[in-house]
């Protein structure tokens, strides 16, 4: 049914997020794309060395989240998967809807991530995603 | 009233030229140190170390010197209480969980923990900081600044041991040189401009120097804030926590240490007697509530913030 799946995580709740993906998957072949947004902003008077040091520390986060799925995704039991990373900047809803979009897959698969304080003191990258993405969404329900 | 406005408005300007002109600065030394061929692990560990201290460090340091030293006193003791209750206190509630390590808790949080005891102890025991205080709070920082240093050579070590290192030649040019005096000039300039203000609007208010350093703290301490703050939401929890240990530990260290290398300090004894006790306090309750789990929740959080109000509210109504 899906060809082309995004998995997008920050890092949290990856065993059920990949859990439920191998489950839509089961035997058919399917291209698997993870992807990891460094959100590189930042306010006003925050240093710019704290800056760069925020931004590499982030960055070789997302490294090692990908290849952890990557060492998941492409093991010989999931022969049927061909798996991709994407390691991008920026504002993650922003970037995974671009993502999404320039990659013409047919489903974003995603955690909701955050209780409900969180939602609003954080804000929920899942529901800025759910208004603006170009295909089907399918929310795995951490918390 | 006309007046106490353009004080204000002068002072959050002061404060954010002194915040972009330490920025500016360390950039720029970090960039004049590694064209010298200083060590980059030494210039990060010191870059970090003292890049979000600088205007708690300046303002201190200026208002030593220019005769209004409970301003500067207030603001060292000030940012610390308030970077442990309030800074980390807040990002602990936005962030729902800051987590830490062991190691990190055992080296930062002693240190920022002897720091703070060393200081009130010599307080307690002589009312001013003097010159010898000066040297053994210099040397506690060089001491740190060592094993700072050292943790981070054996990381590196570590790294280098798999991955190819980049080593990369830099010239020194002239624009880094004049963005280095700039940044100074600039943080000179702002600093002595942010004292100004500070002893200005406390006589207007007709509250004590120490206080109006007290008060100061919340602006010199911004960058700590959103590096804190920032950094918590991201989940780049050792930056949050280190942050505020380092700047603890500088602010006190340096920040008290270098001015009374060149004049005697002297102390109201409100500061000696409260204030300080007060950081020590802070300084173990953070360590109690990180050292249950090595993490810091929602609700540990309400509990820095609510010390914190308490101790402002007391401090206001009470010992003002």
């Amino acid at each position: 049914m899906h060809e082309k799946i995004m998995v997008a995580t920050m890092g949290e709740y990856m065993d059920e997020i990949m859990k439920y993906t191998l489950d839509i998957i089961q035997e058919r072949k399917t291209e698997v794309i993870g992807i990891y947004v460094v959100e590189t902003s930042t306010p006003f008077l925050t240093p710019k060395k704290v800056k760069e040091m925020m931004a590499t520390e982030l960055r070789d986060q997302g490294e090692e989240i990908l290849e952890s799925m990557r060492q998941e995704f492409q093991s010989s039991k999931h022969y049927m998967i061909n798996f991709k990373k994407l390691l991008r900047e920026g504002d993650p809803a922003e970037e995974i809807v671009k993502a999404a979009e320039e990659e013409g897959v047919d489903l974003i698969i995603l955690g909701t991530g955050k209780d409900i304080i969180d939602k609003r003191l954080l804000g929920s990258v899942s529901e800025k995603v759910v208004h603006s993405a170009p295909c089907n969404i399918m929310l795995i329900k951490t918390i | 009233m006309f007046e106490l406005f353009i004080l204000i408005l002068a002072l959050i300007i002061s404060l954010i030229i002194v915040i972009k002109a330490a920025d500016v600065f360390v950039d720029s030394i970090v960039e004049i140190g590694l064209a010298l061929g200083i060590s980059e692990i030494i210039l990060g560990v010191t870059a970090s170390a003292v890049g979000t201290s600088l205007p708690e460090f300046g303002s201190a340091m200026i208002a030593i010197l220019t005769g209004s030293p409970d301003v500067g006193v207030g603001c060292a003791i000030g940012a610390n209480i308030w970077n442990i209750a309030g800074i980390l206190g807040v990002s602990a509630i936005f962030a729902g969980l800051i987590t830490t390590k062991m190691e990190e808790v055992r080296r930062d949080g002693s240190m920022a923990f002897l720091t703070t005891l060393t200081i009130t102890v010599a307080l307690l025991l002589m009312g001013e900081i003097s010159f010898v205080v000066g040297i053994i709070l210099i040397i506690m920082y060089v001491v740190y600044l060592w094993i700072l240093i050292r943790a981070q050579k054996s990381s590196k070590d570590r790294e280098i041991e798999c991955c190819e290192v980049d080593e990369k030649n830099r010239d020194l040019n002239k624009k880094t040189i004049l963005m280095a005096v700039l940044g100074l000039v600039g943080l000179a300039i702002g600093c002595r401009a942010i004292v100004y203000c500070t002893v200005e609007l406390s006589v207007m208010a007709s509250i004590p120097e120490v206080l109006a350093g007290i008060l100061l703290a919340f602006g010199t301490t911004a960058p700590e804030f959103f590096t804190v703050l920032t950094s918590a939401k991201k989940g780049l929890n050792s930056l949050a926590i280190g942050t505020v240990f380092g700047s603890n530990i500088f602010n006190i260290l340096i920040g008290l240490g270098i001015p009374s290398l060149l004049v005697t300090i002297p102390v109201e004894p409100i500061t000696i007697y409260f204030d300080a006790p007060v950081m020590v306090f802070m300084t173990l309750l953070l360590l109690f509530l990180i050292k249950r789990g090595m993490k810091l929740t929602r609700v540990e959080g309400i509990i820095l913030v609510a010390s914190y109000i308490i101790y402002i509210v007391t401090r206001l109504t009470i010992f003002s």
